[in-house]
């Protein structure tokens, strides 16, 4: 069986409006596909910038596959939710990327979009706070029955991530 | 005489914590900002570990905590950061940004902050895993170098690959920016 190791950071996220964010994130994968070790999902802390407008997470992700198929690469999506003084928190973007495929240090950078209500919907936003979410969190990495939607885009979320592949070479696999 | 097959690579690092800039006040253990219009903080602090392993599962992390006197000259926690060291062979430079635990409600810290008992963790390591970082809130500021040499032994005989090694383009133990030649 070939091993897959994905190993980096969420560093941060730029370009969103409110400024103390957090980052609820998790990995799919294929039916091929089995996780040995490290944790599938998880949230980062509340970061709250000081200087310019990037929030910092510096989330460690350790991640240990081991596959018998290329179908199913894991991907990587991501909820953005900002807290405010109250601590109530609201959706800020949804965002997916897959994962490199190529072996070494790879800076990502993922976008995110937001869905959008009606006119009503985006005027207590405005004001009270709050807004629409996906009921079902595989829309963010999926195609299906997205022509529903109306978006908004949101900020960028940066990520660096390493990969390092065992036996590939052995089962005729270039990358 | 037949090489026998390796069952454990070998992981050695060696390299230093280079500078940090933009961070509250500039005292730490010997050293303060420069007078110069750069502000930086030079530490030039060696760093030289040998690691041995059957797995990548784990890749060592470097976690930084920095400290400063306040304005009551306690010694307060002023950041901290966490990097995985490199994964291919060669030269590397990270710039990591530092964040400061924050308490919640502007009682608290005014408290802390008249008392010089500030947040912080009570074991750094916890930067070095995800598991339960949901709770805190942190502030983001400043900013540490860290530049690694890297080498690595066996990692190809048991059969990873890591990738191009990407060091083109760092130059030498480098002097803070601001001085030319």
């Amino acid at each position: 069986m070939a091993e897959v190791h994905v190993i980096g950071q969420i560093i941060g996220a730029t370009g969103f409006s409110e400024s103390s964010l957090f980052c609820k994130w998790g990995i799919h994968t294929g039916a091929a596909w089995k996780l040995l070790s490290g944790v599938r999902e998880g949230q980062t802390q509340v970061d709250t910038p000081q200087v310019g407008d990037m929030a910092y997470w510096s989330h460690p992700i350790d991640l240990h596959f081991a596959t018998k198929g290329l179908q199913g690469w894991p991907r990587l999506h991501l909820q953005v939710w900002s807290q405010d003084s109250f601590g109530r928190c609201q959706l800020e973007g949804y965002g997916f990327c897959h994962v490199p495929s190529s072996p070494g240090t790879h800076q990502l950078d993922c976008s995110t979009w937001r869905p959008l209500g009606s006119w009503r919907e985006q005027l207590a936003r405005a004001f009270v706070g709050g807004g629409p979410q996906l009921l079902h969190a595989d829309t963010i990495y999926s195609g299906a029955d997205r022509y529903r939607l109306h978006t908004a885009a949101g900020g960028t979320v940066r990520l660096e991530l390493s990969l390092l592949l065992r036996h590939f070479d052995r089962y005729g696999v270039e990358c | 005489m037949a090489a026998t097959n390796p069952s454990v690579f070998l992981l050695m690092v060696n390299g230093q914590v280079e500078s940090a800039k933009g961070l509250e006040e500039g005292i730490s253990q010997i050293t303060s900002k420069s007078q110069d219009v750069r502000r930086a903080l030079v530490w030039n602090f060696p760093i030289d570990v040998t690691f041995k392993s059957t797995n990548p599962y784990g890749w060592p992390q470097i976690v930084l905590s920095v400290y400063g006197p306040d304005m009551f000259g306690n010694d307060v926690v002023r950041g901290y950061g966490a990097v995985h060291v490199p994964f291919s062979p060669g030269r590397h430079k990270r710039t990591i940004p530092m964040f400061v635990p924050e308490s919640t409600s502007k009682l608290q810290k005014f408290t802390s902050w008249f008392m010089g008992r500030r947040p912080e963790y009570t074991d750094p390591k916890v930067l070095a895993q995800g598991e339960g970082r949901e709770v805190t809130r942190v502030r983001s500021q400043g900013f540490v170098t860290l530049l690694f040499n890297v080498v690595t032994k066996d990692m190809r005989k048991l059969g990873y690959d890591t990738g191009p090694a990407d060091t083109h383009g760092i130059p030498g133990p480098s002097l803070p920016q601001g001085i030319s030649g």
